[in-house]
């Protein structure tokens, strides 16, 4: 059903809209939200693999010149899209899940806002056309700052203005490379541009479009929360409610792989692309680390972790093999999950206790076990212990590097993962193994079910992704074979 | 490249550092959103520019035309497409913007970004 295309992004934008319109009808607004967050995972399952063009206009063969070209936009749906867009369907599920269950009064404007983001993600993945993938980056920054804007946590403001005024710097740059790419093709279409380079009808040497690609990485290093940008990224997770914070962060992994996998298409044929990715991935992954490691608020801690991982994604993809890329993705699914089981779970530890700075925190492990096991799991998974699945995809990782003749990446790789689980242990210990400290009232605190079972759920994705990771990277290698 | 084009280029140009060197060097946030504007503007105004045909007629086929004379002579409509969707998109973030600094404004009644925007964790120094 090819039909069910546009629908993954069109379903979740009429809902946004929707709901904000409702919300004053309480338990309408509930159910209604309910049933559209349940459907957001299942339209991509149930759709079929496929193109659908905008308006019916399909590709055309330009008479003149010869080369076929798209005159509409263009959805593009493979096994990449289906699942990665699945996983933030069921993420948006499970958060809007524990949102519904938290409060008793909803705010329409704040599900509006994870609905928005749903679709924006969405778009940017499934899109072949590089103004469109530029106009939903833009509406989710809009609703990423209002995720944080939306949030009761001090200062939420301040940050939410800080990464505006950064975007907005960073957005127009990315948006003027796209002009070049317009001025050097006469084309927006990732396809027609890419078409165009692997011709030769465009001089990659030519500094219009080496500039196009300085601008259009500016802005990917914007989106992705690299380096220079990591402080403000873990920024914002910091300052969003957890469970949002768990949807930002999928939200940023799939703006990064779908904005890298243009540019990838675009600019494979230079060598710089390749080294300017892998230099701005080792550079993440050491920063994020080693601020990570002098982390009071475990907030903070996470967020620096997810930029660490973040740059595991760009080192696959930046070492440009098909099973590079590969492990590459996969990071980036793992990731989306693993960190979303983080979030939450420490989110369940701030319902319990009101709590973010670990120091004044002790003996959790007593009172709350379900949410200490998860969180275990998940803080071995992505250190990368077997069998889980960070284990898998970081293995992969590894490999990947030694293949491509690169054994000091392999063991950066190794070391970085190491000191993520010290990272993780430390903070670990101090959270849930140290004695209590006399002044933390814990008793007769829950954590809500809701958050036990989301995480329950994504954790069972962990362990099945490392037992069978096959599940994820056939599909994952077909495409980017197809890529290459 | 005729005369007007490279005039237009060399505004936005001058626009687009203009713009750069308000953002990130004024600590008025006001100043500073009125730079990034001027960066949006800049951009845009390099867009339409590519678009732009000496002596070209409106990118509307009309009843009557010859087609052929049509895609000979009419200006390019992608770039203003591009540039109408652009601006929608710079006033909703210059919105946001403003509203948050409408808020913070009331919260510390400075405009100073070095105040408004300081790092959270020495701001919670400060009160203390």
């Amino acid at each position: 059903m090819n039909e069910l295309i546009p629908l993954m992004v069109i379903v979740p934008l009429i809902a946004a809209l929707l709901i904000s319109t409702i919300s004053r009808f309480n338990t309408v607004t509930k159910v209604f939200t309910f049933v559209v967050a349940l459907c957001l995972p299942l339209i991509p399952i149930l759709s079929n693999y496929g193109l659908h063009y905008f308006g019916g206009y399909e590709p055309m063969l330009d008479t003149v010149s010869g080369v076929i070209y798209h005159p509409a936009i263009t959805y593009s749906f493979t096994f990449l899209q289906q699942i990665f867009i699945g996983a933030v369907g069921l993420l948006t599920f499970l958060v809007v899940f524990i949102y519904l269950t938290k409060y008793k009064k909803v705010s329409g404007p704040y599900l509006f806002l994870l609905f928005l983001g749903t679709a924006a993600v969405t778009a940017m993945m499934l899109t072949d056309d590089i103004f469109h993938m530029f106009v939903f980056f833009e509406i989710l920054a809009l609703a990423q700052v209002g995720i944080v804007a939306a949030s009761s946590i001090d200062y939420s403001y301040e940050m939410a203005l800080k990464y505006m005024v950064l975007g907005s710097i960073g957005s127009p740059i990315m948006l003027l490379g796209i002009g070049f790419l317009l001025a050097l093709t006469g084309s927006v279409n990732v396809t027609d541009i890419a078409v165009a380079v692997h011709n030769g009808l465009v001089d990659v040497t030519s500094p219009v479009f080496l500039l196009s690609l300085a601008l259009i990485f500016f802005g990917w290093l914007y989106a992705s929360g690299l380096p220079p940008f990591h402080t403000i990224k873990s920024g914002i997770y910091s300052k969003a409610e957890p469970h949002g914070a768990a949807l930002l962060q999928s939200f940023t992994v799939i703006s990064m792989i779908s904005i890298v996998m243009i540019m990838f298409r675009i600019y494979a044929s230079l060598p710089i692309f390749e080294v300017l990715i892998v230099f701005f991935s080792i550079l993440a992954m050491i920063l994020g680390v080693s601020l990570a490691l002098t982390q009071t608020d475990f907030r903070r801690m996470i967020g620096f972790l997810a930029v660490g991982e973040l740059g595991f994604i760009g080192l696959g993809i930046g070492l440009g093999t098909n099973f590079s890329i590969t492990a590459g993705l996969f990071q980036a699914l793992n990731e989306i999950i693993i960190t979303a089981l983080l979030f939450i779970g420490f989110g369940a530890i701030v319902n319990a206790t009101n709590e973010v700075d670990t120091r004044k925190l002790g003996g959790l492990l007593a009172y709350h076990p379900k949410v200490a096991i998860m969180l275990l799991i998940a803080g071995l998974a992505m250190a990368g212990v077997p069998p889980l699945s960070g284990f898998q995809s970081k293995l992969m990782l590894v490999q990947a590097s030694l293949s491509c003749g690169f054994p000091e990446i392999s063991i950066l790789a190794i070391m970085v993962s190491i000191a993520t689980f010290v990272v993780f242990v430390k903070t670990y210990y101090t959270m849930f193994l140290k004695p209590k400290p006399n002044d933390l009232n814990l008793e007769g605190k829950e954590v809500p079910k809701a958050m036990i079972f989301a995480m329950a759920v994504l954790l069972i994705i962990v362990v099945l992704l490392g037992i069978f990771p096959d599940m994820a990277t056939g599909g994952i290698s077909n495409f980017v074979g197809g890529i290459l | 490249m005729i005369m007007v084009q490279i005039v237009i280029l060399m505004t936005s140009a001058a626009l687009i550092v203009i713009g750069l060197y308000s953002a990130i060097f004024i600590d008025n946030i006001i100043k500073k959103i009125i730079g990034i504007s001027f960066i949006e503007e800049g951009v845009n105004l390099f867009i339409v520019t590519l678009g732009y045909k000496a002596g070209g007629v409106v990118p509307i086929l009309m009843p009557g035309m010859d087609p052929a004379w049509f895609a000979a002579n009419a200006a390019a409509p992608l770039p203003f497409g591009l540039v109408l969707t652009s601006i929608v998109i710079g006033a909703s973030t210059l919105a946001v913007m403003l509203a948050l600094v409408m808020v913070l404004y009331r919260r510390y009644h400075t405009l100073s970004t070095k105040v408004m925007l300081a790092d959270t964790s020495k701001r919670e120094e400060y009160d203390e």
